[in-house]
């Protein structure tokens, strides 16, 4: 548990999670806030209004936020984890806990398991955010928010919340295994990325293949509309069913969880 | 394995390859408990591949290591408990303090006494500083605070990497008597380092490596001793007959005349033996017009290890003419007195 809680003080100090938070959060708010702003404006068809309007109209808005943060938060939780494993290896403080008798194992998954309680922490707050944004650019479009205590949409919340803290959690652990194979913040962060969008490009040519990896499969876990191809970008595939993509995401959570302990456990440190 | 039960670190037969690089070719150290440890190789000789092995970063190809008496390999981790450990450079967050470091590297391993920290940040002169984010150190103060963290959970077993890198002068001074005190409470700390008259001071115990091998162990006054020189500078013309003269005072090679420095002639005697290597010259009829003494461990560095340097160490610059790396050139001891023989 002390290793845990040490792990999460070390991100809560961090800059780099305070950082992802702000552009997340200040993205999300940007964008809907701009969407009541200019919502009416001349020569949008009634249509494109009301598609436009979705984003700031409750009950509607709690998906649409939820896939923003499940869609760019994705990318950023990539980043994330990789900053995260990485810099452990690039800074050498792995190497002082191994040197201090501490299990590389053990010490690799609790300092996973604070990242995934840090996203926690963060979906949490960057939702509030996104929920204030989304009043506020609902007041800019003289949209009602009537639905935002919708007993149907706010009862289900926590699922929607605990689907996606696991994806991006998911997603999370795939930027820090990686990081953790190339022992390297830099290296990880890059290779992440590319990944992320690597996928997408794939998707293309191999939908029936792309569906079942682990960015497509964070999106679709989300059992909503605004999951499948949300305002936040991400995969555009999300044609599983979502119970189906939520088993996905915890087998490829788990498989890059194990990889990294296994790879950590038998590494040479050497850096 | 026999014999190391009074040993704080054995190690028997260690391997070490990195692909065709062969970096430990069966190192057999042998560390007295209670004791400061001097291990001494010229670059590349496999002294960080040593660290690395004794604290499980890494794990040897063959061999075995005993650390304070009990066997140390895959799965032994809680041994490190008792061991504390500073390898290569200190590695710390730079976006926390020095405080904050300890306090989160304490989470690890064997439990840190309350008030531990604090004591550590008072002895490594980092108090005033603690609350600084370790980004805005130097080298020297990350140094301490590495030794620090090393001492965290006031372990058996020491083992410092080059503890004295970027300490200014005062500050290795303060790391050497503060090693000398924690040997004397019968602690034993294994120290590698480059500052060889650092070491002289310092170590109890002296262990030299080359190539992946120990090539000389033993307490560091009798090593010292056994590999004292004297050397003498005689006339051109006169070199064969006082080596001839000088042979009687050694064992077989244990007079060489320098190539690098014509004149010059190295004896294999203790130090305290230069007035009768002066007086076996007076003899022969033979007078010395340079006398030098010295067994200062640097020259017994440069002779064990032979200049033999990895490729890219600093050896490289070893085989300059004149160079302290040539036993027989002027300056090579540490001890220096010049006299004609009377």
């Amino acid at each position: 548990m002390s290793l845990f809680l040490s792990g999460l003080r070390k991100l809560v100090r961090r800059r780099a999670s305070w950082v992802t938070l702000a552009l997340l959060a200040g993205l999300l708010s940007l964008i809907v806030i701009a969407v009541g702003a200019t919502s009416n404006r001349p020569g949008a068809s009634a249509m494109e209004r009301a598609a436009i309007l979705s984003l700031v109209t409750f009950p509607g808005a709690y998906d649409q936020i939820l896939g923003f943060i499940l869609g760019l938060g994705g990318l950023f939780a990539v980043i994330y984890g990789a900053a995260i494993a990485g810099s452990e290896w690039t800074w050498g403080t792995l190497k002082n806990a191994v040197a201090r008798g501490q299990s590389r194992s053990r010490y690799t998954l609790l300092t996973f398991a604070s990242v995934a309680a840090a996203i926690a922490i963060g979906l949490v707050i960057t939702f509030v955010i996104g929920v204030i944004a989304a009043l506020v650019g609902a007041g800019l479009a003289g949209v009602s928010t009537s639905g935002l205590t919708d007993t149907a949409a706010m009862g289900r919340l926590p699922e929607q919340f605990a689907r996606g803290w696991l994806a991006i959690v998911e997603e999370g652990a795939l930027g820090f295994t990686i990081a953790t194979l190339a022992r390297s913040q830099l290296a990880g962060i890059g290779a992440g990325i590319g990944l992320y969008f690597g996928e997408s490009f794939a998707g293309i040519f191999l939908p029936d293949i792309v569906k079942y990896l682990p960015f497509n499969v964070a999106n679709a876990s989300l059992a909503t509309q605004a999951a499948d191809g949300g305002m936040g970008g991400g995969a555009q595939l999300a044609s599983l069913d979502a119970n189906l993509a939520l088993a996905l995401v915890v087998v490829w959570l788990i498989g890059s969880l194990l990889v990294a302990a296994v790879f950590t456990e038998r590494a040479e440190i050497t850096g | 394995m026999t014999n190391t039960g009074d040993l704080a670190l054995a190690t028997r037969g260690l391997r070490k390859s990195y692909g065709s690089h062969v970096a430990l070719a069966g190192l057999d150290l042998s560390v007295p408990r209670g004791t400061v440890y001097g291990f001494l190789g010229p670059n590349g000789a496999g002294k960080t591949t040593t660290m690395r092995l004794l604290t499980g970063l890494i794990h040897p190809d063959a061999g075995s290591i005993e650390l304070l008496g009990l066997p140390f390999g895959r799965g032994d981790r809680h041994r490190l408990y008792d061991v504390g450990a500073l390898i290569e450079s200190p590695s710390f967050y730079p976006f926390l303090s020095a405080r904050q470091n300890l306090r989160e590297l304490a989470t690890n391993g064997a439990p840190v006494g309350a008030g531990r920290i604090e004591e550590l940040l008072e002895l490594t002169g980092l108090r005033d500083r603690a609350k600084d984010a370790v980004s805005t150190y130097s080298l020297g103060m990350k140094q301490r605070l590495g030794i620090a963290a090393a001492l965290l959970s006031d372990p058996t077993l020491l083992l410092l990497d080059e503890p004295a890198n970027g300490l200014d002068p005062a500050g290795i001074v303060a790391m050497r008597e503060t090693l000398r005190h924690l040997a004397a409470i019968g602690k034993t700390v294994f120290v590698s380092s480059h500052l060889l008259a650092e070491v002289q001071q310092m170590a109890d115990v002296v262990g030299i490596i080359a190539a992946g091998r120990l090539v000389r162990e033993g307490l560091m006054q009798e090593l010292l001793n056994a590999e004292g020189i004297v050397r003498v500078r005689v006339g051109l013309d006169e070199v064969a007959g006082a080596a001839a003269a000088l042979a009687a005072l050694t064992a077989s090679g244990g007079v060489t005349s320098s190539t690098a420095e014509p004149g010059w002639i190295s004896v294999r005697v203790r130090p305290d033996q230069s007035g009768e290597v002066n007086r076996v010259l007076a003899g022969a009829g033979i007078w010395a017009t340079a006398l030098e003494t010295g067994n200062d461990l640097e020259m017994l560095f440069l002779e064990l290890t032979g200049g033999a340097q990895a490729a890219g160490g600093e050896g490289t610059f070893f085989g300059m003419a004149g160079s302290r790396a040539d036993p027989g050139a002027p300056g090579t001891t540490g001890t220096t007195g010049t006299g004609a023989a009377a």
